[in-house]
């Protein structure tokens, strides 16, 4: 394996601040990352977590993401610093696009 | 997703083979494959849009997001798809016309092997975009259409969304693509469903799609103006009886309901009630093979920044993101539990699912709208409309040839 020196810091938040969340099935169990959940504070995000988790959880870990260090051995083709070339509209091209079909 | 047509009125469409969900309604060996098959993959391409509706599970909004993979990104992506053997990339949003390398991207997909179809809300498809994204080798644009003119464009946020959307579809159509309608059924727009069809019809468009409202992003603000148990079994029979009149009369539609497995079950009835038994069983038994709802495992979704989830309409959780991992490596991972259990689901599903009889074509639905409304994974769907004599007794058809061809 490589070194572990290639940081990873995309934003992971869809609509809120999001959450790592870590599950141990059983005392026996390594704590195993299962994702994240979008949540707008610890209580919701640990409330959402327990949902979907409880069925299988002996314990659950959760941290926010933006407060979480990624590191790996490779950087993956996926990497925003690869290419930061925007290529979505402005709000305002968008606006000018809208019905361009029907005015036509 | 259900093709009604197709099981009332032996319609095989002439897109079966090109559709993003070709094996799931096309030939019978595709059919017996689809377990093993590799998910669709929904990609949200932008959070940004240029309506704003009231259902939107991707809750979109006219800023730009942070966090959108770039196009050297979405290649990489599609490259990891291609390995993967995803079949079918359905580019979404968002709006995904607001990205301007949405030609590249859909070219690339077509490039190296998945096969590329759009949803759009089809206000920004003028005749030049049209003419480049079928140059670029997109094979069907799905147009969001949500009522008639004054439902939609209320629906929609903007006053002249529906000529804009009908206009998008012209353009689709005159540039040789092809192209249907989405309309997501609600108790609000339910009245306009057979209007939606006679006008678009008239248009061209012979493919329509009708979505339950699933219970994500802002649709959950929405749940009140869902339709009630019984408007949707009167919603569903009117879908069915409209595409049985129009094949009648000589006019092949084509008809899909999607997202609400319970339908599966009431086709059955409805075949055995209104046609044959024998046309009953032929229906269960594509339907049986078919496998009922789709989460977790034959449909995926990757949002704008990456994160892949159970489905599009489940943005609020997250498996991992393909920043950090390639996708099959998320996708494959069954050491997360939930994953695990929403994959043999079967065995977890409680109250009226737990004992039903049509288990086996639905799979207790969807289980995020279970979620959202009872706080439970494994409760009833709250869409279930079925009674409860038509779910009890004995699995239909058991001890049949569960081989028999389903055409």
């Amino acid at each position: 394996m490589g070194e572990l020196d290639h940081e990873v810091d995309a934003p992971r938040g869809a609509t809120s601040r999001e959450w790592e969340v870590f599950c141990r099935e059983s005392s026996a169990d390594p704590l195993t990352h299962v994702g994240s959940v979008s949540a707008p504070s610890a209580d919701i995000a640990r409330e959402q977590a327990t949902q979907l988790f409880a069925h299988a959880a002996e314990a659950l870990w959760l941290c926010p993401a933006d407060e979480t260090v990624r590191v790996q051995a490779e950087s993956l083709a996926l990497d925003p610093a690869a290419d930061g070339t925007d290529a979505t509209m402005d709000a305002e091209s968008m606006q000018a696009e809208t019905l361009r079909g029907e005015r036509e | 997703m259900i093709s009604v047509s197709k099981l009332l009125t032996d319609l095989d469409a002439e897109g079966d083979g090109l559709r993003y969900d070709a094996a799931e309604e096309s030939t019978k060996s595709q059919i017996r494959d689809e377990k093993q098959r590799r998910p669709v993959v929904v990609w949200n391409v932008t959070k940004q849009c240029n309506l704003y509706c009231d259902h939107c599970y991707a809750a979109a909004d006219t800023d730009i997001a942070d966090g959108e993979l770039t196009t050297a990104e979405g290649k990489a992506l599609l490259d990891d798809l291609a390995d993967y053997g995803a079949p079918v990339i359905l580019f979404s949003g968002g709006e995904p016309l607001v990205r301007q390398d949405l030609e590249e991207l859909v070219a690339y997909a077509n490039e190296v092997g998945v096969r590329p179809v759009l949803s759009t809300n089809g206000t920004l498809i003028t005749e030049e975009r049209a003419a480049s994204l079928k140059a670029a080798g997109l094979k069907y644009a799905g147009v969001s259409v949500d009522g008639l003119p004054e439902r939609n464009d209320d629906f929609r946020g903007m006053e002249g969304a529906f000529d804009g959307a009908v206009q998008g579809i012209r353009n689709c159509l005159d540039a040789g693509l092809k192209t249907g309608l989405r309309y997501t059924i609600t108790e609000r727009n339910a009245p306009d469903l057979e209007g939606v069809v006679d006008l678009l019809t008239d248009v061209g468009v012979d493919r329509f799609c009708f979505y339950h409202l699933d219970y994500g992003g802002r649709g959950t603000e929405i749940v009140d103006a869902d339709l009630t148990p019984v408007e949707r079994r009167e919603a569903v029979e009117r879908v069915c009886d409209m595409t049985r009149e129009y094949h009648d009369r000589g006019e092949e539609i084509e008809t899909l309901l999607v997202g609400n497995y319970a339908d599966a079950a009431y086709l059955v009835e409805y075949a055995r009630e209104h046609m044959s038994e024998a046309q009953a069983r032929r229906v269960y038994e594509y339907l049986r093979v078919n496998g009922g709802d789709p989460t977790g495992e034959r449909v995926a979704d990757v949002d704008y920044q990456g994160n892949v989830h159970l489905t599009q309409f489940w943005q609020g959780y997250s498996l991992g993101n393909v920043r950090d991992r390639p996708f099959g490596d998320i996708w494959e991972d069954e050491s997360n539990p939930l994953v695990r259990a929403l994959r043999e689901r079967e065995d977890r599903l409680t109250g009226k699912c737990a004992d039903c009889r049509y288990a086996g074509v639905c799979r207790g639905g969807s289980r995020l709208r279970a979620l959202t409304v009872e706080d439970d994974l494994f409760a009833p769907d709250p869409q279930c409309y079925l009674d409860d004599d038509e779910i009890r007794g004995p699995e239909p058809f058991a001890g049949g040839d569960a081989t028999s061809p389903a055409d």
